[in-house]
């Protein structure tokens, strides 16, 4: 009886952190599965999307494709990543650009249109939901 | 020269081919236009409890909160707009006006950035035009309310180095190791800033700046170096009055004029900024050989990010190493003479007052309440030296020396 009490509370603990996983590890990086690119760290990712870094650590040039301002994919994805909010992400692109450093990444308006453009730029890097991966595109990292 | 920047600047963004704009349409990285426009601003009001002096952000504002208005939206209220031009991968240039309360009361915009940059490899770029030197953790977009938790940066330690516009050249070397990114930056400028009440302009000259910053995972830290050679004519005028009166007033005049004297400004800064909190501290030591006096100042801010809201303390204090001179011998004068000494030993330390000596206590919180927008608001404690009119201005007669005053600020700070 215990143990099966044990049983049921470890099930419904394990529920609980598969559909909190479920709900929120959902946003991947990826990019074309033409690229030779394998694996990335959050680190190197995020250098890429806070134009901290222009090139993959292989050495080609890296073009990183965002999401629209106020998008889940795009939250999740820096909250995820980096730790920041919307207005923490768009306070340091204000420190960017109001010291003319540089612009953020040029975005698109929905994950299908950036696997689309992913599928097709060898040099690109984005990131859509888990559920849109397909065999167009290659995820790099899991955050 | 200034303008000369200005113009040739603004000539290279209007000769840029225009159909140049969306050529490489196909992808969004390139798809934008070359030019991108951007803006900021903050719309403020500040309540000091002081009626008998103003209260400002910077020395180059004629009026503020106090004596002037108790409620002043012109301490801190401005508006920014950017236009950044990406001619080449390498070649980039960047203008930026903003229209503030000017130090003649007017809100005619003032060119504050206009650069072209060319990126010679990924690390290194060089930059000529007008920028802002980075000698502080915030002083390249202290203009830019949205960038940083408070109403305004520590005026403590941000007037030690008001002036943050520059003419000139300037490099940035950055390194990359793991998660360590280091980046230098240094330049050589000068800069011509007119100063409120007729008291002409602070010109400085052979500026050199150095500044290095590190960043490793969520902390910053930043040392730098300015060494200017500064000029406020105006007060040197008063202040050769002294030689009238041989040897001791010479000596005098010689100790306190400004005349392309050296400026030295260091400062060390950190910021350990993880996501849920931060905290915050700079150090800085200005040396100005000059009436400007000499100083050391420092704060240490920390917050805590809950949901859209940030709460957050600061304590700063600024320290003079003397606001007051025993001027001219006055028994060593003949009586007609003496009278006359008298008053410029009285001016000469009524200057030196000015050198600001104070110590703040300021609770505040910024809310992130809409997408590009944010409001804070904060109050600010202060003690002002018995020797000093700390960072205030328009000193009425009735000012109290040695006492204490409460701001409240309230600032609406919006980027696009």
């Amino acid at each position: 009886m215990q143990r099966l009490s044990r049983i049921g509370l470890t099930g419904l603990a394990s529920a609980v952190c598969l559909g909190i996983a479920g709900v929120r590890a959902d946003v991947v990086a990826v990019v074309s599965s033409n690229s030779p690119i394998t694996t990335l760290t959050k680190t190197q990712v995020m250098d890429i999307f806070l134009g901290r870094r222009t090139h993959f650590p292989d050495g080609s040039s890296a073009l990183p494709i965002d999401q629209a301002e106020g998008s889940t994919a795009r939250e999740e994805f820096y909250a995820r990543c980096a730790g920041m909010s919307s207005a923490q992400l768009k306070a340091y692109w204000s420190k960017i650009i109001f010291t003319g450093r540089g612009q953020p990444p040029a975005t698109v308006t929905s994950s299908l249109e950036a696997r689309k453009l992913l599928s097709a730029n060898l040099n690109s890097i984005g990131y859509i939901e888990q559920s849109l991966v397909d065999s167009s595109v290659r995820v790099v990292l899991a955050p | 020269m200034i303008r000369r920047s200005t113009r040739t600047v603004v000539m290279a963004l209007c000769a840029m081919p225009l159909s140049a704009a969306g050529a490489d349409a196909a992808y969004p990285g390139s798809a934008a236009s070359i030019f991108s426009f951007s803006g900021f601003g903050t719309v403020g009001e500040t309540h000091s409890s002081e009626n008998e002096a103003d209260f400002t952000n910077s020395i180059f504002q004629p009026n503020g909160a106090g004596h002037t208005r108790s409620w002043s939206p012109e301490v801190d209220s401005l508006i920014g707009g950017q236009l950044s031009a990406r001619i080449t991968p390498e070649l980039s240039a960047v203008v930026q006006v903003i229209a503030q309360q000017n130090y003649d009361g007017t809100y005619r915009p003032h060119v504050e950035w206009a650069n072209i940059k060319y990126q010679f490899t990924p690390e290194l770029s060089v930059r000529v035009g007008r920028f802002e030197l980075p000698t502080f953790l915030y002083s390249d977009t202290r203009k830019v309310g949205y960038t940083y938790p408070w109403v305004r940066p520590p005026v403590e330690v941000y007037s030690l180095l008001p002036i943050s516009a520059s003419d000139g050249a300037g490099f940035s070397y950055s390194q990359n190791a793991g998660d360590l990114t280091n980046i230098t930056q240094g330049g050589y400028v000068q800069s011509n800033t007119p100063l409120p009440g007729n008291r002409g302009a602070a010109i400085a000259r052979d500026s050199i700046n150095v500044s290095n910053t590190t960043e490793y995972k969520s902390l910053t830290f930043l040392v730098s170096y300015q060494h200017a050679r500064l000029t406020i004519a105006s007060l040197d005028g008063f202040l050769n009055t002294f030689r009238m009166f041989g040897p001791q007033g010479a000596a005098i005049a010689d100790k306190y004029n400004s005349d392309s004297k050296a400026v030295v400004t260091s400062v060390i800064g950190a910021s350990y900024d993880p996501g849920h909190w931060f905290l915050t501290s700079e150090w800085g030591l200005n040396r100005s050989n000059s009436f400007l006096g000499d100083h050391t100042a420092w704060y240490v801010s920390g917050g805590y990010r809950v949901g859209k809201f940030t709460p957050y303390v600061t304590y700063a204090r600024e320290s003079a190493a003397s606001n007051s001179d025993p001027g001219l011998t006055l028994t060593a004068l003949p009586p007609a003479q003496a009278g006359f000494a008298s008053s410029l030993n009285a001016a000469l330390n009524a200057t030196l007052r000015t050198i600001s000596a104070q110590s703040t206590i300021s609770l505040g919180a910024r809310w992130d309440f809409a997408s590009d927008l944010d409001l804070k608001l904060q109050i600010d404690h202060t003690r002002i030296a018995a020797d000093s009119d700390g960072n205030l201005i328009n000193i009425q007669p009735g000012f109290q020396p040695g006492g204490t005053v409460n701001l409240f600020s309230a600032t609406v700070d919006f980027v696009f």
